[in-house]
């Protein structure tokens, strides 16, 4: 089976479950609410890793090696990976990455991966994964005098499904005990909310100004048929006027 | 770089969208404004009148400087890519 296949059958049961919740908790009842809570709660869950994952963050570091590994991609670690049409290799699963392994101060290690992102998602449009290895190969060289960066990186490393972070930017910092504001998440978020607001203020507008008007029309007009069927009915003589009148045939209006 | 291209087509499409609701939300609020200004000092005169005092509002509103900030849907995401671009690829 395809992968669209496999998010097709769980989107599928995500539905069903989700209309068999909504059924079992009817609207108002306290189980309701909770369902209320707990998919708000899923979400703000969902969003918060998905920015968790795309965020710069920064590790300084010492790089202590860099090399290329043929890396075969299953479909569980895929989505991790940049898409095939923006690496090294065309439409495959097994491709050629570069990795950079780094030591941090207290010895222990992590590994990055070092893919450019392409043009679209995550929106780094990093293109230069050749340079920065060669980069991360010199400060790899000097071990006389350790050069302590800071590696600029997003994504997470799991180890049973073989994910790495990939690394964005290397910047020499002066020592291991340097700390980095964290200019770039500051400003994304503070425009995600902005832009959050302004979302909210124009569908407000929107209601308020295309919505609200056109549904007190809709009632008054709804309002105004019922009344007329009412007194039509009402002055019908025959079962046959009366079902018209229902229909809304009358002949006066 | 056929990636590169794909991107700009899709952003512009995505940004024209965006530019043309931020529009309508904005001449929206002006309308609104203008509404609340007759109504609350010529409330006397007819809804002809009324109507008037609107749409010439909302003319000079169209030919003003004020629309000039709305090519900021444009720029402002044109800016941060090229800033992110140099961030990220320069040494």
């Amino acid at each position: 089976m395809s992968t669209l296949m496999y998010w097709g059958l769980f989107l599928g049961l995500l539905a069903i479950a989700v209309g068999v919740l909504l059924l079992r908790y009817p609207a108002g009842s306290r189980g309701r609410r909770n369902l209320r809570w707990g998919g708000w709660g899923l979400i703000a869950l969902i969003v918060g890793l998905f920015l968790h994952y795309t965020l710069p963050r920064h590790a300084v570091v010492r790089v202590v090696n860099t090399y290329n590994r043929v890396t075969t991609l299953g479909w569980e670690n895929r989505i991790f990976y940049a898409s095939p049409d923006t690496g090294t290799a065309e439409q495959t699963d097994t491709r050629d990455i570069r990795f950079i392994d780094v030591a941090y101060p207290d010895n222990t290690v992590m590994v990055f991966r070092n893919e450019d992102t392409g043009w679209v998602w995550p929106p780094y449009f990093k293109y230069d994964s050749a340079t920065l290895q060669a980069r991360a190969a010199n400060f790899a060289q000097q071990t006389a005098t350790p050069q302590w960066v800071s590696v600029t990186y997003y994504g997470w490393r799991i180890p049973i499904l073989s994910t790495y972070p990939n690394a964005v930017r290397i910047r020499e910092v002066a020592g291991p005990d340097v700390t980095i504001f964290p200019w770039a998440n500051i400003i994304v978020l503070t425009l995600l909310a902005l832009v959050i607001l302004f979302v909210r203020r124009m569908w407000l507008q929107f209601r308020q100004r295309m919505v609200d008007p056109v549904a007190v029309e809709i009632t008054d007009a709804l309002d105004g048929i019922e009344s007329r069927t009412d007194e039509r009915m009402k002055s019908a003589r025959t079962d046959w006027g009366r079902f018209k009148a229902w229909l809304g045939l009358g002949q006066k209006s | 770089m056929i990636g590169f291209l794909r991107l700009f087509v899709v952003a512009l499409v995505f940004l024209s969208l965006v530019y043309l609701i931020v529009r309508a939300y904005a001449r929206s609020v002006h309308r609104e404004e203008l509404e609340r200004e007759w109504d609350e000092s010529r409330s006397g005169l007819s809804q002809a009148d009324r109507d008037i005092f609107i749409n010439a509002g909302m003319r000079v509103y169209s030919q003003g400087p004020g629309r000039r900030l709305l090519w900021l849907v444009f720029i402002l995401p044109a800016v941060a890519f090229a800033v992110i671009v140099w961030l990220v690829n320069a040494q």
